[in-house]
């Protein structure tokens, strides 16, 4: 039951990695973002592709999908995402989602469909209160923890997380003071397509990497976002960690439910917990 | 009065003469499916096109009517008739109960909240239920004749769906110009003023979701008609922008353009995937275009063009 726990806690630490960025970019922009499970599996993509150039170095190919993606996250930003500011919302989805066709038959062209399986880049043990956990879940446990600390003191101490902060609560108010809510909307996307690209990085070890792995990961995204309170940062970091829980109990029961329980916990939160957008 | 009968007797006469024109073209079996594919388009038009909630999971509805028709010729009864009724009567259900969670959301929470119960029914039908459901495999529906009615043949098929649609049609035109359909176009223009002027809106918005999901559930028994086989790919929420990208393409919010674009959907996955390979991308960028310059798809561009050539003449 032990390691049922700490396999939920790696699950909710991706899953909070993932949900982030979209939290905000639908906190502030109000736009529903389907391409961030597109950038999740570029960044899957590049680390199997990098990952040889760098002599199998996990951290430098990390780092360097995390970076790669910026540009192609400036592109969706730029050329999709801010031509539908103000636009029905219903839009903002199927466009977005038009990017994620495009996105996935580009990866089906380059890498093929079938599914790319990937080792657990450290293959350490530790056994901590008579458990045996892969010291890979428990990094990326600790990271998570790290990048929810991070994004805290940026929210809380930097001008742009200020602003950021701020532009949640109120976008004209913002404006309104002469600043150009846009742009620190444009930096938001970009670390959040980042993040996003990180969670597939270190998700590939554990599933296999195939073009639309992303579909589900995004959906699960979803709920967490929805269940946590959109734009809300600390709800984001707390309902992951629930429903990651979750996701290791119902699966350690009975396998193939154990996504669909997500979305039925979502289900009943948003009966008890409507949300206005 | 007169005026009316003969204007709606002459829409009927367009659209039959219109899929008879087609009919040599895609063929019968293809031609069935198109009409089938539009009475989906037109249940899905009404929640989407006339009030304005985007559903990302509606092949839900389809596929409850679909499971239905064939559980109930496999469980029950062999009459075509009552399965179909059956299924219907399945489809009105599910958006009896699950419509009060759904319909008090709006924007992307409606979107997201359908596509998590289409999962869930996704994996009720491949997983959960794999005993009754055939699981991935699926399973074959068997009717008996009827007289007449014999849906082992084709050109009998053609001829019920055809007139399934026209009836659809009607339906909806008829409830669309009633000051209901005028309420629920209202409730998509501005929600809060129609509840100041004293309706009950959720109570409108769950009609038209049960409605919605109906004719759907419709759609989905009569595809089963055709098929005469179900698979988890009725009810695969992954092809959901199927039906969305059919909307757009024809114009949201006329029963028109919601045929137009069963149609040219169609012709497109149909004829497309064999000459272009990349298909997929090619509807993302088409997405992109109608989202971005064409917002009121083929139907509404013809309908503009149209009627500044008439203000013209007037003036």
């Amino acid at each position: 039951m032990l390691n049922t726990i700490a396999y939920g806690l790696t699950i909710g630490g991706i899953l909070y990695i993932i949900s982030i960025g979209l939290s905000l970019t639908f906190g502030t922009m109000r736009i529903v973002n389907f391409a961030h499970g597109l950038i999740y599996t570029i960044g899957a993509y590049l680390l199997i592709t990098t990952l040889p150039i760098f002599r199998e170095n996990f951290i430098i190919g990390a780092l360097f999908t995390v970076l790669a993606v910026i540009p192609i996250s400036y592109v969706i930003e730029r050329f999709v995402i801010r031509k539908l500011y103000g636009v029905s919302i219903d839009y903002a989805i199927i466009a977005t989602y038009a990017v994620v066709l495009i996105g996935v038959d580009l990866i089906k062209w380059i890498w093929g469909a079938s599914p790319i399986p990937l080792s657990d880049p450290i293959g350490i043990d530790v056994t901590i209160f008579s458990v045996t956990l892969p010291m890979y879940r428990l990094i990326i446990i600790m990271l998570s923890i790290a990048i929810f600390i991070a994004l805290t003191i940026f929210f809380k101490k930097t001008m742009v997380g200020k602003i950021v902060v701020a532009a949640l609560e109120d976008k004209d108010a913002v404006r309104g003071l002469g600043i150009n809510v846009d742009k620190y909307f444009a930096y938001v996307f970009i670390i959040g397509s980042c993040l996003a690209a990180l969670g597939g990085v270190l998700y590939a070890p554990i599933t296999s990497v195939h073009p639309y792995m992303g579909m589900m990961v995004l959906l699960i995204s979803f709920a967490v976002v929805l269940v946590g309170g959109l734009g809300n940062l600390k709800g984001t970091f707390v309902s992951a960690f629930v429903l990651g829980l979750v996701m290791a109990i119902t699966g350690r029961f009975w396998g193939p439910a154990a996504e669909t329980m997500v979305f039925i916990v979502m289900g009943i939160i948003l009966i008890f917990k409507p949300i206005e957008v | 009065m007169i005026e009316k009968i003969r204007k709606n007797f002459l829409d009927l006469v367009i659209i039959t003469a219109a899929f008879f024109a087609v009919l040599p073209v895609f063929g019968l079996n293809r031609t069935t499916d198109f009409i089938i594919f539009c009475i989906f388009v037109l249940g899905f038009n009404l929640l989407y096109g006339y009030m304005g909630r985007l559903s990302f999971g509606h092949m839900l509805y389809l596929g409850v009517g679909a499971y239905t028709v064939t559980l109930f010729a496999e469980h029950v009864s062999k009459n075509p008739f009552l399965a179909i009724i059956a299924s219907i009567c399945a489809g009105a259900l599910i958006g009896v109960i699950i419509g009060p969670i759904i319909v008090r959301t709006t924007g992307a929470c409606f979107a997201l909240i359908n596509l998590a119960f289409n999962q869930v029914g996704y994996f009720l039908a491949l997983v959960a239920l794999s005993r009754w459901t055939g699981g991935e495999d699926g399973m074959s529906a068997y009717f008996t004749k009827l007289g007449l009615f014999d849906f082992g043949k084709k050109p009998v098929i053609f001829g019920f769906c055809l007139f399934s649609l026209l009836l659809t049609y009607l339906i909806l035109k008829k409830l669309i110009s009633s000051p209901y359909g005028i309420l629920i176009k209202s409730i998509k223009e501005n929600e809060i003023r129609v509840k100041f002027l004293g309706y009950n809106t959720f109570k409108y918005k769950w009609v038209t979701f049960i409605i919605s999901t109906t004719i759907s559930a419709f759609a989905g028994a009569l595809s089963i008609l055709n098929y005469g086989y179900v698979t988890p790919s009725f009810i695969d929420p992954s092809r959901a922008v199927e039906v969305i990208f059919a909307t757009l393409i024809g114009g949201a919010g006329s029963l028109y353009g919601a045929l137009i674009g069963g149609v040219a959907y169609m012709a497109i996955s149909n004829y497309l995937a064999s000459y272009i390979s990349r298909w997929e991308m090619f509807l993302g960028f088409a997405m992109l275009i109608i989202v971005f310059r064409f917002r009121k798809g083929i139907w509404g561009y013809i309908k503009d063009k149209f009627t500044r050539q008439a203000e013209g003449i007037v003036r």
